[in-house]
C-alpha cells in the first residue's frame, strides 16, 4: 500500500507543521511553507490536521498508485493529470492500484501539497515527519525524495467527495500586502526609515526557499549594523548591512545576528511562501491587539469548525 | 529584564546588551527557572547569549498576558546545579585536521603548540547553541589566539571540525559551510539522534579541549 515516485524530481519533500521543542538545541521548525493549502488538504480527507503531507517545490512530478486510496493536491496551480486526464486542484479523488498521477508545469504560485487518506506511514524523527535537507532530519532518510522511494499508507475508508468553493482558492497574484508587526530592534531604526519601509513597494528575488524570503528595492538604514545573536521567530524581517530586507520563514536559523525592524504575521508568511520572483510587496503595519485577533481567527476556523465554507484566506 | 515582541506568538526577554559573563549567568538562571516552571502552552524557549526568546500557544497566551506572568514568576535566584559538568572533547591539533593552524602561527607569532596549549588551558561556557543543530557557540578564547573569521568562508568545513572566530570557540557537528579558523578535529558525536537530550551540549554547560595524538584520533573512530 503505496505511492511510488517514478521520476526523480527536482524538490519533492515530506512535510508535516514542523519540529517543536527542539530549537533551543539549533534544530529549526522546518513544516510546511503554506499552511493554508497544507490544512485544506488535509481537511478535504478528514486527516487530523498534522497528517503529513508531500510538499512539491517543482514541476514534472510522477507517481504510481500502488493500492487503492483516496488523495488531493492543493496549493500552487498546476497541470495536474490521473491517467492522463485533466483534474482539478483543492478536491479529492479516489484512486486505484496502477493509476497513475502526474504534476506538469506550475502554473502560479510555489508550493504543492500532496496529502493521502491518513497520511504516510513514516516514522517520526524528534516528533515530526518534516524534512530538513541541511540537517538531515524527517523524511525517509532526511534528504529530499527521488525516484523509486515507496509511501506507505494505511487503508483508505471510503469519505464523501469534497472541494473548497471556489471563492476560497487563493489566486497567487503578482502584488502582495504583508502585514507587518514592528518587533524586535524596531526602536533602533529611524522614524524615517520605518516610513521607508511601510512605503516602499519590494520585489521578491530569486534568493528565496525554505529558509527565506529576500526582497529588493529602497535599502533600509539601521543605527546599528549587527546585534548580539537571539532567537528568531517566523516570519521576522533581518536588515542585514546592504538593508534588503530578508523574511524569515520555516527552515530558518535559530538564532540570528542582524537587526529585526518587524515580523510578518504568520498567516501572511503562506501567502509569501507562494510569490514568485519579481512578485510586488508592500508592508502595512498592523497592531499586536490586532494581529493576534487575524491569527486567532485563522487557526479557529481551520481547527475548530469543519464546515469549510466557513474558512477564508482573508480572514 | 527587559520584554519585546518577536511576533505574534512570541516575544523576546532581554537581561542585558553585551556578551558579558554576569548576564549569561541570568540568562541561565531564567532558562532554569522557566524549565522548572513546566508551563503549558510554551512551544519553543531559546537562550542565547543575553536573551530568552519564547514561542507561545496563542490560544493560552498573548503578549501580555504571558509577559506578566513570567516578570513575577522567573526566578533569577534559583540554585543552579549544573555548574559543575564540564565536557571534555579530545581534539586532534593537526596540519591535516587544522587547516589554519598554520596561518594562525604566523598571524600571532606563536608555535604550533604554544597555539594548542591556550585553546586546552581554558574552561570555556556554552553561551548559546544554534546555527547547526548542537553547534555552541564556547566563550571565552584566550585573546592571544582570538582571530577574526575567514574574509571568504568556506564551502565545506568537515563535521567533527574545531574552530575559532574572535574571542568564540566551537566545534561542527556536522558538514557545513563556514568561516571560522579551523585549528583540530575531534571524532566526538555532538549531534546524536541515539540520545535522549540529542545534543551533547546544553546552555549553561562547561567545556575544556584535551589534545590527543593522530593515533588516539584514529583510534576514537576520527576521520582525516
Amino acid at each position: 500500500m503505496s505511492l511510488e515516485l517514478i521520476n526523480n524530481p527536482f524538490f519533492v519533500t515530506l512535510q508535516d507543521r514542523g519540529r517543536f521543542s527542539y530549537a533551543h538545541l539549533g534544530v529549526t521548525n522546518s513544516g510546511v511553507m503554506d499552511e493554508y493549502a497544507y490544512f485544506i488538504a488535509n481537511k478535504l480527507l478528514e486527516n487530523s490536521l498534522d497528517t503529513n503531507v508531500l510538499e512539491i517545490g517543482c514541476s514534472n512530478v510522477i507517481f504510481k498508485v500502488n493500492k487503492n486510496t483516496t488523495f488531493c493536491l492543493t496549493g500552487a496551480d498546476c497541470e495536474f493529470f490521473i491517467n492522463d486526464k485533466p483534474k482539478k486542484l483543492w478536491q479529492n479523488y479516489e484512486v486505484k492500484k496502477n493509476d497513475i498521477i502526474k504534476i506538469g508545469k506550475i502554473l502560479s504560485g510555489n508550493w504543492l501539497y500532496l496529502a493521502v487518506y491518513g497520511g504516510f506511514l513514516i516514522e517520526k524523527e524528534f516528533g515530526s515527519n518534516s524534512t530538513t535537507v541541511k540537517e538531515n532530519l524527517g523524511g525517509i532518510t532526511g534528504t529530499r525524495l527521488k525516484k523509486g522511494d515507496f509511501l506507505p499508507f494505511n487503508k483508505s475508508r471510503k469519505i464523501n467527495k469534497k472541494f473548497l468553493k471556489k471563492e476560497f482558492i487563493p489566486k497567487y497574484e503578482d502584488e502582495l500586502t504583508l502585514r507587518v508587526l514592528l518587533s524586535y530592534q524596531y526602536e533602533n531604526f529611524p522614524k524615517e526609515e520605518i516610513k521607508k519601509f511601510f512605503s516602499s513597494s519590494y520585489m521578491v528575488t530569486k534568493d528565496f526557499n525554505r529558509m527565506g524570503c529576500k526582497l529588493q528595492r529602497k535599502a533600509i538604514k539601521c543605527d546599528i549594523n549587527g546585534i548580539i545573536s537571539e532567537g528568531i521567530a517566523f516570519g521576522s524581517i533581518q536588515i542585514p548591512p546592504d538593508g534588503q530586507p530578508i523574511v524569515l520563514l520555516k527552515e530558518r536559523q535559530t538564532l540570528g545576528g542582524y537587526p529585526k525592524i518587524g515580523t510578518v504575521l504568520n498567516i501572511d508568511c503562506f501567502k509569501l511562501a507562494q510569490a514568485k520572483a519579481n512578485t510586488k510587496v508592500n508592508f502595512q503595519e498592523i497592531s499586536y491587539l490586532e494581529a493576534l485577533a487575524k491569527n486567532r481567527e485563522f487557526y479557529s476556523s481551520l481547527f475548530f469548525v469543519n464546515n469549510l465554507s466557513k474558512i477564508s484566506l482573508d480572514s | 529584564m527587559r520584554f519585546s515582541i518577536a511576533g505574534v506568538d512570541s516575544l523576546i526577554i532581554y537581561f542585558g546588551d553585551k556578551i558579558d559573563e554576569e548576564i549569561t549567568r541570568k540568562v541561565k538562571k531564567a532558562y532554569l527557572s522557566l524549565k522548572a516552571l513546566n508551563l503549558e502552552g510554551l512551544i519553543e524557549i531559546i537562550p542565547s547569549y543575553t536573551s530568552i526568546f519564547i514561542q507561545f500557544d496563542i490560544f493560552k497566551y498573548d503578549y501580555k498576558s504571558l509577559k506578566n506572568l513570567l516578570k513575577n514568576s522567573v526566578n533569577l535566584n534559583i540554585k543552579d546545579d549544573s555548574e559543575e559538568k564540564i565536557i571534555t572533547i579530545d581534539v586532534y591539533y593537526g596540519l591535516e585536521t587544522g587547516f589554519d593552524l598554520q596561518k594562525i602561527s604566523l598571524e600571532k607569532s606563536l608555535t604550533i603548540s604554544e597555539i594548542i596549549q591556550i585553546h586546552t588551558s581554558k574552561i570555556y561556557d556554552v553561551y548559546a547553541i544554534g546555527f547547526l543543530p548542537a553547534f555552541a557557540y564556547l566563550v571565552s578564547v584566550d585573546e592571544k589566539i582570538a582571530t577574526a573569521r575567514l574574509s571568504t568562508p568556506r564551502t565545506l568545513i568537515p563535521k567533527g571540525s574545531v574552530g575559532i572566530a574572535d574571542n568564540q570557540t566551537a566545534v561542527y557537528p556536522q558538514n557545513s559551510p563556514g568561516g571560522w579558523n579551523i585549528i583540530g578535529k575531534t571524532a566526538l558525536e555532538l549531534f546524536d539522534k541515539n540520545i535522549e537530550s540529542l545534543s551533547i551540549f546544553e546552555v549553561g554547560n562547561k567545556v575544556k579541549f584535551n589534545s590527543i595524538s593522530k593515533e588516539e584520533f584514529l583510534f576514537q573512530g576520527g576521520i582525516l
